[in-house]
This record gives C-alpha cells, sequence and structure tokens, in this order.
C-alpha cells in the first residue's frame, strides 16, 4: 500500500481570495501573479461561488503518460507528479491532454511547470485562510500502482 | 533592484484614440507614494481651474498602490478624476480584483485624457492597447456590459471597469462599476467616464509584481494578517460585512430615518445583519488578496422581487435606502441597491436624492407623475425614482439625477432646508446631531459629505483617545483627533489599504510591508506626514476651485433643526459649533481662516517646489 498525497478543494469554503495563488506564483516565479500560479479560481455568478482546481496528482496521469521527454515522475515521498526541467523539451503535449490544464509551459521558465505539492507542505494550503484548499492523500493498493509512461 | 512598482503610467488620449506609456517618475513615488497620493498631485497638475469636469480637459485616472496586487492583505485601488457632482478633487475607492489586473498589465496607472468620437470601450493586454468601438455595448447596463465585452474580447478573467446607462447619460452621481459587486461609488466617476464616450476598460495582465526583499515582505504580510485574525472589528466584519452596523448606529442615534428628520428608526434591526442574515445571504466572497471576506454573498428567493444574486447590503445602502426611505424589507432594500449597481448609480446619492424627493412631495413641492407615489415607505416610488433618473426619462429624473444641490436650487429656497449634502455630495448614514466630531469630519473632507476620511463617531460616543476619553457633545479637541485621523488614512490610501483591514493591520505592519516591498525604509510614523502632504494637495485643488471656508460647513437640517427623539434628542451642530471647530482645525492644519494652506505649511510638506507632472500623451 502507497500513499498518494493531493490537495483536496472544499469549493464551498472558497472565497476566491487568491491568497493561494500569491503564495504559488510567488513560490514558483519570485513574483506575484495569479494567473501564473499553478492552481486556478473560478468565479462564478457574479461572486456568489468560487471553484479552486488544483492538480490531481491523479493515478492514470496523462500529462505523464503523453510526455515525449519522459520528464514527469512521481516523487517518492509524496507520490506527486513532478516535472524534472532538465528533460522537459517545452512542447506543451501535457497542457494538450491535461484535462483540467493544470499542467503547461511557463512563458517565462519555457519550461513545463505544475503542482508538485511543494515536496509535501504546500504553500497554497498554508495561504488559504478557510480552508478550502486541504492536504489528503488516497491509498492506492500497490497491485494497481503503475509507473507513468510505464 | 525590485521594486513593487511596475515602472510606468499608461496615457490614453481618447480624442485622437491613441496611447503610449510613461516611466512613473520618481520624485512621485518618493513624496506621493501611490494611490490618493498619484491621484492628489497628478489632478492638480493635469487638470487646470475652473475645467468642466464633463468636458474633454477633464482626466480619468485609476491608479492603484505599492502593495497592490501583491500578498499585502487587503489591498484596493481608486478611481480619481474631477466630480461633476460637486466640483472638487474625487476619489473612490474599489476593492475586488481590478486594481491588481492594472499591475500585472504592467502599469502604475492608467491616465485617461480627451473623448472619444464615438461610444468606445477600453482593452488592455500588457502591453496590446486597443480602443474598440463599443457598439451596441452601449446602452447596456452594467453587468451586461461586463459580460459582452468578456464575450467579444473572448477573456473571461479580464476584469472590467465599466458604467451603466445613468453613466451614459451623466447623472452627475452615476459610479463605475468594477465588477462584481464593487463600486468606484461616490462622486460622479461614472458620469466622467460617459462624459468621454468610455462604457469600459477591460485588463488583463501576465506580468509578475516583484517585490524588493521577498523573506522580509513575506514575514511582514503573515504579521498583518495575523493581526487581523486577532481583531474583533475584523471578526465582526468576516461574521456580517457592516451590516451589523445598522442596529449599533440605530442605538447610539446616529441612523438617518426619512431623510434624516430624525436619527433613530424602530424598525431598523430588519434591515440590520439579523434580517440579511435571514433573507439575503448564503456564503462568504472575499477581495483580491483579503483573508476578512466581508463580503456576505447571497439571492433574494422569496417575495416580489425574487430572484436575484445580491452581496450584502453594506451599511451605507441599507440606511440610506432603507431607514432613511422608511423602507424595511431586506429584499427590496437589496432589489433597490441592485439597480443602482446595475444602472450605475451611487447607492448612498440615490438615497440622500430620493429621501429629499419624498419629503419634498409630501410638502407638496414636486408633483408625482401619474400613477407614481412619492411618499416615505414606498418601494415603487423609489425604483421609479432610480430608472428615471438612470435613463433620464422625464424633467424629474433629469432634475434629481443632478443630485440635491441642483435639484434644491431649482425647486426653490425652502427646500435647502432639507438638502443633505456638503459641497454637493449626499451625506452619508451617520447622522451627526449629537456626534459633532463627525460633523466636522464631513465638513472638511475633501470630496464633500464622506464618512471615510476620518470617521469620528466613536470618540464622539466617548471612546478613549491617546488614553483619556473623549467627552460627549463637546467640540474642544475634535479638529485634533479627526486631523490626526485624516492624515493617517490620507496615507494608507496612498498603499491603497482597505477601510476595513486598517482595523487591524496596525501603522508598524503598513510601514514594514512598504519598506520591504519598495526598499524604501519607513517607520510606523510615515504615513501622518504622506497623508497630510496629500491632505494638503487635495485642498490646494479645492481652494483653486473656490472653496473656502464658507464650503465647509453643514446641511441647514443638522444646524438649524434639533433632533425631535432618540439618544440625541435636542442636539444639532449649532453655527456656533461650526465655527469654533472650523477655525480650530484650520489653526492645527496651519491654514488660514478661509482654509487656504499657508506658505509655512506648504513649505514645511515640500509641496512649495514641488516638481510638476508635465506628460501627456
Amino acid at each position: 500500500m502507497a500513499k498518494t498525497f493531493f490537495i483536496k478543494t472544499n469549493f464551498d469554503l472558497c472565497t476566491g481570495c487568491s491568497l493561494c495563488q500569491l503564495a504559488c506564483s510567488q513560490r514558483l516565479l519570485g513574483g506575484y501573479n495569479p494567473h501564473r500560479a499553478l492552481l486556478r479560481i473560478t468565479h462564478k455568478a457574479e461572486n456568489l461561488y468560487h471553484f479552486p482546481t488544483v492538480c490531481n496528482q491523479c493515478e492514470n496521469a496523462y500529462c505523464a503518460n503523453v510526455c515525449p521527454a519522459k520528464a514527469i515522475s512521481r516523487d517518492p515521498e509524496t507520490r506527486a507528479l513532478v516535472v524534472d526541467r532538465d528533460k522537459c523539451i517545452g512542447c506543451n503535449m501535457c497542457r494538450k491532454y491535461c484535462p483540467i490544464e493544470m499542467v503547461g509551459v511557463d512563458p517565462d521558465l519555457k519550461k513545463s511547470v505544475k503542482c508538485d505539492l511543494c515536496g509535501g507542505d504546500p504553500a497554497c494550503v498554508a495561504a488559504c485562510p478557510t480552508g478550502a484548499l486541504e492536504l489528503a492523500y488516497r491509498v492506492v493498493p500497490d497491485e494497481e500502482e503503475e509507473e507513468p509512461n510505464g | 533592484m525590485a521594486d513593487s512598482y511596475m515602472g510606468k503610467f499608461l496615457l490614453v488620449d481618447l480624442t485622437n484614440e491613441t496611447s503610449r506609456t510613461v516611466p512613473t517618475p520618481q520624485w512621485l513615488k518618493d513624496q506621493f507614494v501611490g494611490g490618493k497620493g498619484f491621484g492628489a498631485k497628478l489632478l492638480y497638475d493635469l487638470v487646470p481651474k475652473g475645467v468642466d469636469a464633463l468636458s474633454p480637459e477633464n482626466v480619468l485616472m485609476f491608479f492603484p498602490g505599492p502593495l497592490t496586487a501583491t500578498a499585502a492583505p487587503s489591498m484596493r485601488a481608486c478611481a480619481v478624476t474631477k466630480s461633476p457632482l460637486t466640483g472638487t478633487y474625487l476619489d473612490s475607492f474599489f476593492g475586488g480584483r481590478l486594481g491588481p489586473e492594472i499591475k500585472y498589465a504592467g502599469y502604475d496607472g492608467i491616465i485617461i485624457f480627451g473623448k472619444a468620437p464615438k461610444p468606445v470601450y477600453l482593452w488592455i493586454n500588457d502591453d496590446q492597447v486597443e480602443i474598440r468601438p463599443a457598439g451596441t455595448i452601449w446602452g447596456t447596463n452594467a453587468l451586461e456590459a461586463n459580460a459582452l465585452i468578456k464575450e467579444e474580447i473572448n477573456e473571461p478573467d479580464a476584469m472590467l471597469a465599466a458604467i451603466g446607462q445613468a453613466g451614459e447619460n451623466q447623472a452627475l452621481f452615476a459610479l463605475i462599476c468594477c465588477e462584481y459587486n464593487r463600486q468606484a461609488g461616490r462622486g460622479g466617476a461614472g458620469a466622467v467616464m460617459g462624459s468621454k464616450n468610455l462604457k469600459a476598460v477591460a485588463i488583463k495582465g501576465s506580468r509578475l509584481v516583484k517585490v524588493h526583499d521577498p523573506e522580509a515582505f513575506d514575514k511582514a504580510c503573515k504579521g498583518a494578517c495575523e493581526e487581523i485574525a486577532l481583531s474583533a472589528e475584523c471578526a465582526t466584519y468576516t461574521d456580517g460585512g457592516t451590516s451589523s452596523a445598522v442596529p449599533w448606529s440605530n442605538e447610539i442615534g446616529t441612523l438617518p430615518y426619512k431623510n434624516y428628520y430624525t436619527q433613530s428608526d424602530p424598525q431598523a434591526d430588519k434591515i440590520g445583519d439579523e434580517g440579511q442574515k435571514k433573507h439575503l445571504f448564503l456564503g462568504k466572497a472575499a477581495c483580491f488578496g483579503c483573508p476578512i471576506r466581508c463580503s456576505q454573498m447571497g439571492a433574494v428567493r422569496t417575495g416580489k422581487y425574487s430572484h436575484f444574486i445580491t452581496d450584502i447590503v453594506e451599511y451605507e445602502s441599507a440606511a440610506l435606502l432603507g431607514s432613511n426611505l422608511d423602507i424595511h424589507d431586506p429584499r427590496a432594500v437589496a432589489h433597490l441597491t441592485k439597480l443602482c449597481d446595475e444602472y450605475g448609480l451611487d447607492s448612498m446619492s440615490a438615497g440622500g436624492v430620493i429621501g429629499f424627493a419624498f419629503e419634498a412631495a409630501e410638502r407638496g413641492v414636486i408633483q408625482a407623475p401619474d400613477g407614481v407615489v412619492l411618499a416615505f415607505g414606498n418601494v415603487q416610488g423609489a425604483e421609479y425614482l432610480i430608472k428615471s433618473m438612470a435613463f433620464q426619462e422625464d424633467d424629474l429624473g433629469r432634475l434629481l439625477s443632478q443630485g440635491v444641490k441642483r435639484a434644491s436650487a431649482v425647486l426653490g429656497k425652502q427646500t435647502m432646508d432639507y438638502a443633505m449634502h456638503v459641497k454637493g455630495l449626499e451625506c452619508p448614514a451617520w447622522g451627526p446631531r449629537g456626534t459633532p466630531g463627525m460633523g466636522l469630519a464631513y465638513m472638511t473632507a475633501d470630496r464633500g459629505g464622506c464618512h471615510q476620511r476620518g470617521f469620528m463617531i466613536g470618540y464622539d460616543m466617548g471612546d478613549e483617545y491617546n488614553g483619556e476619553p473623549v467627552e460627549m457633545y463637546q467640540t474642544k479637541g475634535r479638529a485634533g483627533i479627526l486631523i490626526e485621523l485624516q492624515n493617517f488614512l490620507a496615507g494608507t490610501d496612498a498603499l491603497v489599504k482597505c477601510d476595513f483591514s486598517q482595523c487591524g493591520v496596525s501603522p508598524e505592519s503598513f510601514a514594514a510591508m512598504l519598506s520591504a516591498a519598495t526598499g524604501r525604509q519607513v517607520d510606523e510614523d510615515y504615513f501622518d506626514l504622506l497623508g497630510e502632504r496629500i491632505w494638503n494637495q487635495t485642498r490646494m485643488f479645492n481652494v483653486r476651485e473656490g472653496f473656502l471656508a464658507k464650503d465647509d460647513t453643514l446641511p441647514r437640517r443638522f444646524v438649524k433643526q434639533v433632533l425631535p427623539d432618540g439618544p440625541h434628542k435636542g442636539h444639532r451642530v449649532s453655527e456656533a459649533d461650526m465655527d469654533y471647530m472650523r477655525r480650530d482645525y484650520y489653526n492645527i492644519r496651519g491654514w488660514d481662516e478661509e482654509g487656504r494652506p499657508e506658505n509655512v505649511t506648504l513649505q514645511r510638506l515640500g509641496l512649495d517646489k514641488a516638481p510638476v507632472f508635465k506628460e501627456r500623451p
């Protein structure tokens, strides 16, 4: 048995404040811009609802499956899918096939970027004032474990 | 070295449909910081004396501040222009996500000159600036325009400042809707936008906002967030926004009832937090980067006005479109507020104007059109007036859309007894008979009758100031307290702070965040001097426009009519009270007997030899 960590979203608690995105963009790029963060908030119905979307750290990860450079693999500790920037060739195939557009090439870095759970202590979860984001894990039976690109 | 400024202003010339950028001057950053500071200085430099606020010679400017768009909690932006309603300097602050987007697109401010030959909207996508024909979007309400423009530019994440029909028709208290439920509300910035044939500004940006010292900045922001988390006042805003101020204001005898005839309303609780929680609220929403989440989003689901989405009905709207009009169904008050938001009218001025019209109608001074009842308690009458003012449908709507000052001048001298404005700006919902310090705040606010430049109610009710209890009903000492508040608030409005987070965040934290963001080391006293400089700069604008001691006054009802009931029964702010407080205020400010800043004051603040901003598009 293994544990895959991921960020669970509670849209009912999300206020759309974007503090998560500010923390994320600062950590990733050394500057603030929510459009450049690795998680998205969709504001609906004149701000009556806010839907945070984060990387699912999929068990069957299309981003890793389609990567021609085999640049996306699992972190041994958290089982988060992380991009090896040395291997990434910036083709953006991962974005094309991610169903929730949570991965893709950053215009400045020219490399694919995605949520790596900050190594296990996500900055977005720490920044969220309401508990709309929380760190969770799912238990993955050994037999179902498949290596990406396997 | 990185700092949290973006380094340039965008200058737009609507007349010739061109734009260009200019560097943000270093002297301007050093002396005026951002937000209100930039606005105060640039309005003075860009708009010569006597310019008609609705002419192409007026400018419309949008300024974030050096902390806007960063992780500093609860930062906002402002619209600055010459007010068509008052003729004074005008700034109007808005939260939400529009302000940060200006910086993400790469700008410390957007300055709009001239007038487009035909209706247009502006689409700013980083460096790409397009002036596009508004076409059939002209004529739509603010929310419809928002949706149509996002569709046309195919950018659901763009942020919009838009006007409704009221702005297009230049109703003098038209607002700018800074989506959603956030408005540059007071003083008629929306009419200025309409006069320029500018329906909206859409903006989206991909730039990073960087700070000078990320580690120190992160620490300072965390400290500020912690202060907010520990603040009882901020917790009140989290729980119910400003709606709980309705029963409180009623209890302390400051809530306007029936066009301020009295300051207590027996049914106030129905439209306060209790009533709104029951009938409106569903969940909380936050402005960008704000942990307080004062927005209580909800919907009207029952009754004759269902169904529509509504934000909290803020204290000012609840009081002025509710108690002041003797309307006590929170769903009806939400309905009237939403109409104002959609058509693009300031709900505060609208409440003041409708209150005035109801009283004038009850006294037989104005005639209600056939089928319309203009009387306190009548929701349909209020709805009729909002529509007729926004759409300029009839003579009455056209007259009232000019505000109570102009309407009263046309309707005759006797109506001045109940025309509730200062310098033409309709009064906020804190009746000052019994709280003279608040009266002085209205008298001296730079944009006319405004409660946000120095909120004196607590001190007027006996709170301690600098460890000493403040004596109720006294005029002595009020000016000194007010000046300290005005200076600090004007200084932090350069950041641009939120009035609510400011209740929790300490001056030390504001200073720590600004120092780490910009690399300019400042201490907690910095904002007092900065604010004093800004306050004198806006006063220089108003003095140049002819505003002097005679204009720093209160509406006649507050001065002549003692309160007939309530906690402050028998009180008023008399001529003698005003005279004493005004003299005291000018004296401490270093202004002459007419309210003109003395040379020595300007010298002390560095305003006598400040450079002049000469850039034009």
